[in-house]
């Protein structure tokens, strides 16, 4: 059985999960991008990847449930996790207080361009989305934006960019996610695994 | 695909004339559609744009696009290839067919059966057909009517959240998750366990967690896959058009591609000769239905 896991933030979080619903599972801390264990593979891959792995072939995977909104991918979500609880928001330059129903012309910066969207299009105001690759933050001070929506956990970072935390779009959290034709072609294996990950995240063992 | 795209189009032709045999043979028309459709809200998928006055949809879902086409009601067999964007530039390519206007039991039969002897054509025996059921569904959230809505949701996605986070009693959630989980060669439904029990085929399956997305769909639904590929090779299902009954369905042909290993060459004659004599044979055998490969 192949499971993807993300690089990152939620990947000791997700270990720890399954090496708690899966006893006999070992794996080793030195981020190995693929570790082979029985009948288990273990691969780790980019957050915003593990869609694209679990729809092309890996039975199982974890992410955000930001990626997911993202991406809409087409698996099977079973469950969520009690771990990577972060909320996507809309962030602007300290001194500006704008509320996102009168940003119509501002030029937002995100790595969310479906979401920022699909949140705007909701207030049907019109903006201009400009897509980056990390370091959103930076982004008002570069002149190139004059708001951001971003992934937010403590807001630290936000406020040492000089930004202040405006509207929640949504919450997050990590998310299991199974390939649609494992659920089928590995039934009892993939509902073992979902059926024990629910009782590690209902009973904490 | 891999390979060139002059490869990957010589195979998708090799994939698309097998299985226009298969459904010659099954008596089904091909359509031709028109790439760009006014846009309409009974239309799916599809690219949109403006000319400045109108809104249009490039290369939209072909079964919504016939239930938008036709008008009257008469019984057709039809089938397509095309290919259907996805709101952007890329798509998928697809070869479908439609039985509309038939008797209920039989489209469906025949539909799945012409999807049997279509992957066998290609040399593909390993794969299942899976058929859940809307009519189920509706049945179980009879009692619980203002929270259908979540229930199909959570069926989609097939999510514990959804349904342990819905206020109904452990029993109905039992019954939810019992039914989300079966699959089987039999069940207690009997309109699909008879279409099982005359189809006679193994690889075809009662599955109640199978759903399709389309908003058209009636009753049965079905998803064809493959162990060997993580994506479903197709899908389909039951929908009405005005009043008739109509039963289509879809290959994605770049998943099929994936798993399709080619053909053996098959008896392909060889003429040689003069150039008058070459000529004159292979005319003769063409037109007598025989392939040939002319020497040059």
């Amino acid at each position: 059985m192949k499971i993807v896991l993300p690089r990152g933030r939620l990947l000791d979080d997700a270990l720890e999960l399954l090496r708690k619903a899966i006893p006999d599972l070992s794996i080793e801390q030195n981020r190995q991008l693929v570790q082979s264990n029985g009948e288990y593979q273990i691969l780790l891959a980019k957050p915003t990847d593990v869609p694209t792995y679990v729809i092309e072939g890996a039975d199982i995977g974890i992410t955000g449930k930001d990626v997911v909104r993202e991406e809409s991918p087409d698996v099977f979500i079973p469950l969520s996790l009690p771990f990577g609880r972060c909320r996507i928001s809309v962030a602007r330059p300290e001194g500006d207080p704008t509320p996102p129903e009168e940003m119509k012309g501002y030029r937002i910066a995100t790595e969310y361009p479906a979401i920022t969207e699909g949140y705007f299009d909701s207030l049907d105001v019109e903006v201009e989305i400009i897509v980056v690759d990390g370091s959103t933050e930076l982004a008002p001070r570069a002149g190139i934006a004059d708001a951001i929506v971003d992934v937010v956990q403590t807001g630290t970072t936000l406020v040492a960019n000089g930004l202040v935390e405006g509207e929640t779009i949504m919450e997050s959290s990590a998310l299991l996610l199974v390939n649609r034709i494992s659920q089928k072609t590995k039934f009892d294996l993939v509902n073992e695994l979902v059926y024990s990950i629910r009782d590690v995240i209902r009973n904490g063992n | 695909m891999n390979g060139t795209w002059i490869n990957q189009s010589t195979i998708l032709s090799t994939v698309t004339r097998v299985l226009r045999k298969n459904y010659d043979l099954w008596n089904y028309r091909e359509i031709l559609l028109p790439a760009i459709e006014k846009n309409d809200e009974e239309l799916d998928k599809g690219t949109k744009f403006t000319d400045g006055r109108d809104f249009y949809l490039v290369k939209p879902d072909i079964t919504s696009q016939i239930l938008t086409r036709l008008t009257d009601e008469k019984p057709r067999k039809l089938f397509y290839i095309s290919e259907v964007l996805d709101g952007g530039t890329t798509g998928d390519w697809q070869f479908g067919a439609e039985y509309i206007g038939g008797e209920n039991r039989w489209m469906v039969l025949e539909i799945l059966a012409s999807i049997i002897t279509g992957l066998e054509s290609l040399g593909i025996e390993e794969f299942y057909i899976d058929v859940g059921s809307k009519c189920v569904w509706e049945s179980v959230t009879e009692d619980i009517p203002g929270l259908k809505n979540e229930v199909f949701s959570a069926l989609h996605h097939r999510s514990f959240d959804l349904i342990d986070d819905l206020s109904i009693s452990e029993t109905k959630k039992d019954e939810i998750w019992r039914l989300f989980n079966f699959r089987d060669n039999k069940c207690d439904y009997d309109r699909l366990n008879e279409i099982i029990k005359i189809l006679d085929d193994e690889r075809v399956y009662a599955d109640f967690g199978t759903v399709r997305g389309m908003h058209y769909y009636e009753d049965l639904t079905f998803e064809i896959y493959s162990p060997a590929i993580g994506s479903p090779l197709g899908g389909g299902g039951e929908y009405k058009l005005r009043h008739a009954g109509a039963c289509g369905f879809a290959f994605n042909l770049e998943v099929l591609l994936e798993i399709f290993s080619g053909l053996s060459g098959g008896n392909r004659m060889v003429v040689d000769g003069s150039p008058e004599e070459r000529l004159k044979r292979a005319k003769r055998l063409v037109l007598g239905g025989d392939p040939v490969e002319v020497k040059s």
